[in-house]
C-alpha cells in the first residue's frame, strides 16, 4: 500500500514546521509545570502516539480511508454517545474514556472524521455548486456529534466542528449568500441562546469578556491575567521559567488552554512571531495541498481538516492575549493534551496524505 | 459545469482563504505588537504588582542598659496577624474564619479593619499582635490551603521588660502612633513610645524601619525575597540607672506594703540612681498593642497605677521641709544654728495656738537648731518661719528645687507649690497673706505642695552645698560605634551655702538618723547617713475623727529625705509611702536602698530583700 517513491512527495517542510510547534508547545509545558514533571512525561508519549498516528494515516490512500469515512464517523459517534453515559468525569463534564494510562477524549476525533465524511459527501456531489438538500444532509451530520459534544458539556470543542461544514460548503460552492442569510439568523437567535440555551458559567464568560474589571477576582480574573501575562512579557521575554505570571500561577492553567500566553511571556513578541509565523506556514502550506490535490475529494478533505484546527489555533490565541471570552479550547500542537495531539497529528496524517498522493492514480 | 470550471472555482477559493489566513495572522501579530512593545510598560507594573510585595521590616527598638551595662529593656520576637485587603477574595468571609480559628471576636477585628478603611488596600492592617503560637499554627494550616489568601503572618520584635513592673513608670511603654504622632511624620500603625524613657527618647529609640521586597504566588505565598533592606535597630542607651539600686527599692517597697514614689541621685551631677512609682503597671502589656479590657482596668484603678507619682504626684513635705525653713533663716541672717527656741509643746502665733506634735509630753524644752531639726520640733520652726517670712522661705526653698521643676528628663512633670505672698496675691481669691499663714508652712504643711522629684533634688542641692543639679536618666548612647558618652545637663542653679549653716542642717539630719531623732531605722553603721523623717497629714485631724480613723485613704503619708554619708556624700533622695502612716516606715525602706548601695561599691555580698514591719501606731 505504501507505494515506492512516494515518500519523495511528503511535504517535510510542514512537517518539520509541525514539529517545531510540538517542540514550542513541550518546552512551555515544561516550563509552566516546573519541570519534566507527569504532565510533561504524557505529552511526549501523546506527540509519540500522534506520530504513529500520523505515519497510519499518510499510509492507507485518503481515497481508501473516505470509501470508509461512514465507518470512522458512526465508531466516534458510538465513542461519543459512550462517554455521554459512561465517560470519566473531570470538572463537572464529561468528557474522558478511561483507558488506564491514558483518557481518551473521542471528541477530539470527532473533527477529523467529520472532515472525511463529509469531503467524501461533498465530493460524491456531481452537481454544479451544492443544493439545499445536500447543505441539509451534511448539517446534519454535522449536528450530530455536535449536540454530543455539547451535551458533555464542552461547547469549545463542539464549535469547533462547525468551521469543518463550512469550509466544505464554502470551497464545494454554496453561494455567498447563504453564508449572509445564517450570520443573520446567528444574530437574531443569540438573544435567544443567550436566554435559554447557555448555561450560567457560559454567560458570565461573556459578559465579564465585555467588561473583564466587573468581576476582576472571579471569571474575569482570567482574561486580566492572560493580558497582563502576554502585556508584560515584551519584546523579547522574562526567559524560560523566569515568567512570573505562568510561574507563578497567576496565569490559571497555563500549560493547557493558555499555552501561547506563557510563550508571549517568556519569550515576548519575538517568540510570538516564531511561533505565528510557523502556524501561518503551516495552514498555507496545507492550502496549498488542498489546491494541488488530484481530485475534490482531497481538496475538502484537505480543508476540513484545516478548518477546525485553524479556527481553534486563532481563536486559542486571540484568547491567550485576552482578546476573546475564556473557552476551555486548546491550542492544537502545543497545548498539554494526549488526545488532542494525537488526533491532530493525525489530521496533518490526512493532508500529508493528499499532497503524497497528489500524482498517483 | 465541467470538471476544469469546477477545480478553478476550488482554486479560487483555496485562494481567497489564503489571503484571509494572512491577513488573520496579521493581525494577531498587530494585537500582540500592540500589547507586548506598545503597552508593555503597563503591563509590566501590573505583572509587578501581582508578584511583588513590599513587606515592612520593624526595626527593633534600642536596648535599655543600666549604668554597669546589666539590660534593662529589650526586645523579643513576636507574632502579628495581619489582613492585606488587596487579596481579599471575600473580606467578610476572612473576618469570620480568622475569628473562629485564632478564637476573635469578629467585631472587634471588623472595627480594626473598619479604622483603616481609608488606607490603602495593599498595607496590611494589623489585627493581632502578639498572637499566640496556637493562633499562628491555626491561621498557618488555613492559609496552605489558601483559605485565608489575604491573611499574613509575620514576625516581628516586640518590646520585653523582663523584670516586668520594675522601675514601669520610668521606662513607660509603648503603643501605636496615636493621630498627633501619625500627623507629625510617624508612620501609621508604628509603636512610638507614648511614656516615660520609650517617649522622651522615642527618636533615639526608634530606629529605622526596613522592608522586604519579596515574589509572591498567585495566593499569596512568599516564594522568594528580592531585596532587603535591613532595618536599622534603635540606638542603645546606657542608663544612670544601677540596676542593684532600682532592685532594692522595689524589694524595699514590696515589703513594706505601701504605695508611694522614690527617687535616688548622685547628689554631684543628678544621675538618676533609682527611680519608682506604686503601684505600677506590667509594660510588657503594653509592648504589642494592649487589650481593652488590661487598660480600662488600668484607668479605671482608682490606686491610678498610671500616674508616676514621683513625678506627677503632688503631697504636703511635713517635716521635711524644716531643712528648708532653717536654710532661709540661716541664709538670711534671722537666725544663727546657735539660735535657742524654747518649746513648751505649744505657742501662739497672732492670736492662734500652734501645737508641737510633742506636746502631750511636755515639748522639747529649749533646743538650738541641730537637735530642733534632729527631734523635728515644730515650735522651733514656726518660731523660724514667722522671723524670716513666707517669701524668704519660698525663695530658699525654690534655690533648693521645692516648687520648680527639675527639668528631669522625662515627660509630664508636674510642679509643686510653695506659697508666697506674690503667689498668693496672683492665684488665690482670698489675695492677701496672712502672717498666721507661714507659721504652718514653718512645718511643711498649708499650701506647700512638691513632688517626690523635687524632694530628690533637694536632697542632692542640700547635700551638694547648693548646686540645683539637674536630674538625667541617659549615661551613653551607642550611636553604631560604640558607647558615646552624653554630657551632665546644667544645674538649673547654684549658690554657696555659708558653711556653718551648712554644717548645722547636715549634722540635724545626721543627729536624727544616728542619734536621738526619728529616722534610726535608715542607721548604717560607719555610713553617717543623713535623713529627716516627715509624716504628713492627708485631712485634718476632725476631719479624720469625723470619717473613721482607720480609712486607708485618710491615713498620714509618710517621707524620708536623706542623703550619705554626711561628708562628701554619695547619694542622695527620697523614699515616699502614699498613706505610709509614718516617716519612720520610709525610712525602713531607705535602709534597704542605703545597705545595698555601699555593700556593691565596697563590694560585699547585696543584702538579700528586706521584711520589713511597718510601724502602724498612727501617732508621731
Amino acid at each position: 500500500m505504501f507505494e515506492r517513491r512516494l515518500h519523495f512527495h511528503i511535504d517535510w517542510a510542514m512537517l518539520i514546521a509541525v514539529m517545531a510547534l510540538c517542540f514550542i508547545g513541550l518546552a512551555n509545558i515544561y516550563s509552566a509545570t516546573g519541570g519534566p514533571t507527569g504532565i510533561y512525561v504524557t505529552q511526549i508519549y501523546g506527540i509519540i502516539l500522534g506520530l504513529v498516528a500520523l505515519a497510519i494515516c499518510l499510509a492507507i490512500d485518503y481515497r481508501t480511508l473516505a470509501d470508509k469515512s461512514h465507518f470512522v464517523y458512526a465508531g466516534v459517534v458510538l465513542l461519543l454517545v459512550y462517554v455521554l453515559f459512561l465517560g470519566v468525569v473531570r470538572g463537572g463534564s464529561r468528557r474522558w474514556i478511561d483507558l488506564g494510562p491514558m483518557n481518551l477524549q473521542p471528541s477530539e476525533f470527532a473533527k477529523a472524521a467529520l472532515a472525511l465524511v463529509l469531503a467524501k459527501f461533498f465530493a460524491d456531489s456531481r452537481r454544479s455548486g451544492i443544493s439545499r438538500g445536500d447543505m441539509l444532509i451534511a448539517g446534519a451530520v454535522t449536528v450530530v456529534p455536535l449536540v454530543l459534544i455539547a451535551r458533555q458539556p464542552d461547547l469549545g470543542t463542539a464549535v469547533t466542528l462547525i468551521p469543518v461544514l463550512f469550509a466544505g460548503a464554502f470551497v464545494a460552492g454554496m453561494p455567498m449568500r447563504i453564508f449572509g442569510i445564517l450570520a443573520l439568523v446567528g444574530v437574531l437567535v443569540a438573544p435567544v441562546a443567550w436566554k435559554f440555551a447557555l448555561k450560567d458559567y457560559q454567560k458570565e464568560r461573556i459578559s465579564t469578556f465585555l467588561d473583564p474589571s466587573q468581576d476582576a477576582k472571579g471569571a474575569g480574573y482570567q482574561q486580566i491575567q492572560a493580558r497582563i501575562t502576554v502585556g508584560s512579557g515584551g519584546p523579547w521575554g522574562k526567559g524560560f521559567q523566569k515568567g512570573t505570571q505562568g510561574q507563578l500561577r497567576f496565569l490559571p492553567v497555563a500549560h493547557n488552554d493558555f499555552i501561547f500566553s506563557v510563550q508571549a511571556e517568556e519569550h515576548g513578541f519575538a517568540g510570538v512571531l516564531v511561533a505565528l509565523g510557523l502556524y501561518l506556514f503551516v495552514i498555507l502550506r496545507a492550502l496549498e495541498a488542498a489546491a494541488l490535490a488530484k481530485d475534490r475529494l482531497g481538496s475538502f478533505l484537505v480543508l476540513g481538516v484545516l478548518a477546525s484546527f485553524t479556527f481553534q489555533v486563532v481563536y486559542n490565541i486571540t484568547m491567550s492575549a485576552g482578546l476573546a471570552p475564556v473557552k476551555g479550547l486548546t491550542l492544537p500542537l502545543m497545548s498539554y493534551g494526549g488526545s488532542s495531539m494525537i488526533a491532530t497529528l493525525a489530521g496533518f496524517g490526512l493532508i500529508l496524505n493528499v499532497r503524497m498522493r497528489r500524482f498517483t492514480n | 459545469m465541467s470538471v476544469v470550471e469546477d477545480r478553478r472555482r476550488v482554486a479560487l477559493r483555496i485562494n481567497v482563504l489564503q489571503w484571509g489566513a494572512v491577513a488573520v495572522f496579521a493581525t494577531l501579530a498587530i494585537a500582540f505588537w500592540f500589547l507586548q512593545v506598545v503597552q508593555n510598560a503597563k503591563y509590566e507594573e501590573m505583572a509587578e504588582n501581582n508578584h511583588q510585595r513590599t513587606l515592612a521590616w520593624r526595626a527593633p527598638r534600642g536596648v535599655l542598659y543600666d549604668r554597669d551595662g546589666t539590660v534593662l529593656v529589650e526586645n523579643r520576637n513576636s507574632f502579628t496577624i495581619s489582613i492585606v485587603r488587596e487579596h481579599s477574595k471575600n473580606l467578610e468571609h476572612t473576618i469570620a474564619l480568622l475569628a473562629s480559628v485564632a478564637h476573635l471576636d469578629p467585631q472587634a477585628l471588623q472595627q480594626i479593619v473598619d479604622r483603616h478603611r481609608s488606607e490603602p488596600s495593599y498595607r496590611p492592617i494589623v489585627v493581632v499582635e502578639d498572637a499566640t503560637l496556637a493562633q499562628v499554627a491555626a491561621i498557618i494550616a488555613r492559609r496552605l490551603d489558601t483559605e485565608l489568601p489575604d491573611v499574613i503572618v509575620d514576625e516581628v520584635p516586640a518590646r520585653k521588660y523582663p523584670e516586668q513592673s520594675m522601675a514601669a513608670h520610668l521606662f513607660g511603654y509603648v503603643g501605636e502612633a496615636n493621630d498627633q504622632q501619625v500627623a507629625a511624620g510617624v508612620p501609621s500603625g508604628a509603636l512610638v513610645g507614648q511614656q516615660g524613657i520609650e517617649k522622651a527618647y522615642n527618636d533615639l529609640l526608634m530606629g529605622q524601619d526596613g522592608a522586604r521586597v519579596v515574589v509572591v504566588n498567585s495566593v499569596g505565598r512568599k516564594i522568594s525575597t528580592l531585596e532587603e533592606q535591613p532595618p536599622t535597630e534603635g540606638r542603645r542607651l546606657k542608663l544612670t540607672i544601677d540596676h542593684d539600686v532600682q532592685r532594692a527599692i522595689e524589694e524595699g517597697f514590696d515589703s513594706i506594703g505601701f504605695d508611694g514614689a522614690a527617687v535616688v541621685l548622685d547628689p554631684s551631677n543628678g544621675e538618676v540612681l533609682g527611680f519608682t512609682s506604686r503601684p505600677a503597671y506590667d509594660p510588657n502589656a503594653f509592648a504589642a498593642g494592649i487589650d481593652r479590657a488590661t487598660w480600662n482596668a488600668l484607668t479605671t484603678d482608682e490606686d491610678l497605677p498610671l500616674q508616676n507619682r514621683a513625678l506627677q504626684g503632688r503631697f504636703s513635705p511635713g517635716s521635711t521641709f524644716k531643712m528648708a525653713v532653717a536654710l532661709a533663716g540661716l541664709e538670711e541672717g534671722v537666725i544663727t544654728p546657735d539660735f535657742k527656741v524654747h518649746c513648751a509643746g505649744h505657742a501662739n502665733f497672732y492670736g492662734h495656738d500652734f501645737k508641737c506634735w510633742r506636746f502631750s509630753r511636755g515639748g522639747h524644752g529649749t533646743i538650738d537648731l541641730r537637735h530642733a531639726i534632729e527631734q523635728s520640733c515644730d515650735v522651733y520652726f514656726y518660731t523660724v518661719a514667722n522671723m524670716v517670712g513666707v517669701d524668704n522661705i519660698n525663695k530658699w526653698a525654690t534655690l533648693l528645687g521645692l516648687g520648680v521643676k527639675s527639668n528631669i528628663d522625662l515627660p509630664n512633670e508636674v510642679i509643686g507649690l510653695v506659697p508666697s505672698t506674690e503667689w498668693k496675691r496672683l492665684h488665690t481669691k482670698e489675695k492677701k497673706w496672712y502672717a498666721g499663714e507661714t507659721i504652718s508652712v514653718g512645718i511643711g504643711q498649708g499650701a506647700v505642695s512638691v513632688t517626690p522629684i523635687s524632694m530628690a533634688v533637694y536632697m542632692a542641692t542640700l547635700a551638694n552645698g547648693g548646686t540645683r543639679v539637674t536630674p538625667h536618666l541617659i549615661k551613653a548612647v551607642d550611636d553604631g560605634n560604640g558607647w558615646k558618652p552624653v554630657p551632665t545637663p546644667e544645674p538649673q542653679s547654684k549658690i554657696d551655702i555659708k558653711p556653718d549653716a551648712l554644717q548645722a542642717i547636715h549634722d540635724g539630719m545626721w543627729m536624727a538618723v544616728n542619734a536621738a531623732g526619728t529616722g534610726g531605722s535608715a542607721r548604717i553603721t560607719g555610713k553617717d547617713v543623713s535623713g529627716k523623717t516627715g509624716t504628713a497629714q492627708v485631712i485634718s485631724n476632725a476631719g479624720r475623727a469625723a470619717a473613721g480613723k482607720h480609712i486607708e485613704k485618710l491615713k498620714d503619708n509618710g517621707w524620708f529625705v536623706f542623703f550619705a554619708p554626711r561628708d562628701n556624700p554619695e547619694i542622695a533622695g527620697v523614699v515616699f509611702l502614699e498613706h505610709g502612716i509614718h516617716g519612720g516606715n520610709a525610712a525602713m525602706v531607705t535602709h534597704h536602698i542605703l545597705d545595698t548601695f555601699f555593700a556593691k561599691k565596697e563590694g560585699r555580698p547585696l543584702p538579700p530583700p528586706p521584711t520589713l514591719k511597718a510601724n502602724t501606731s498612727e501617732s508621731n
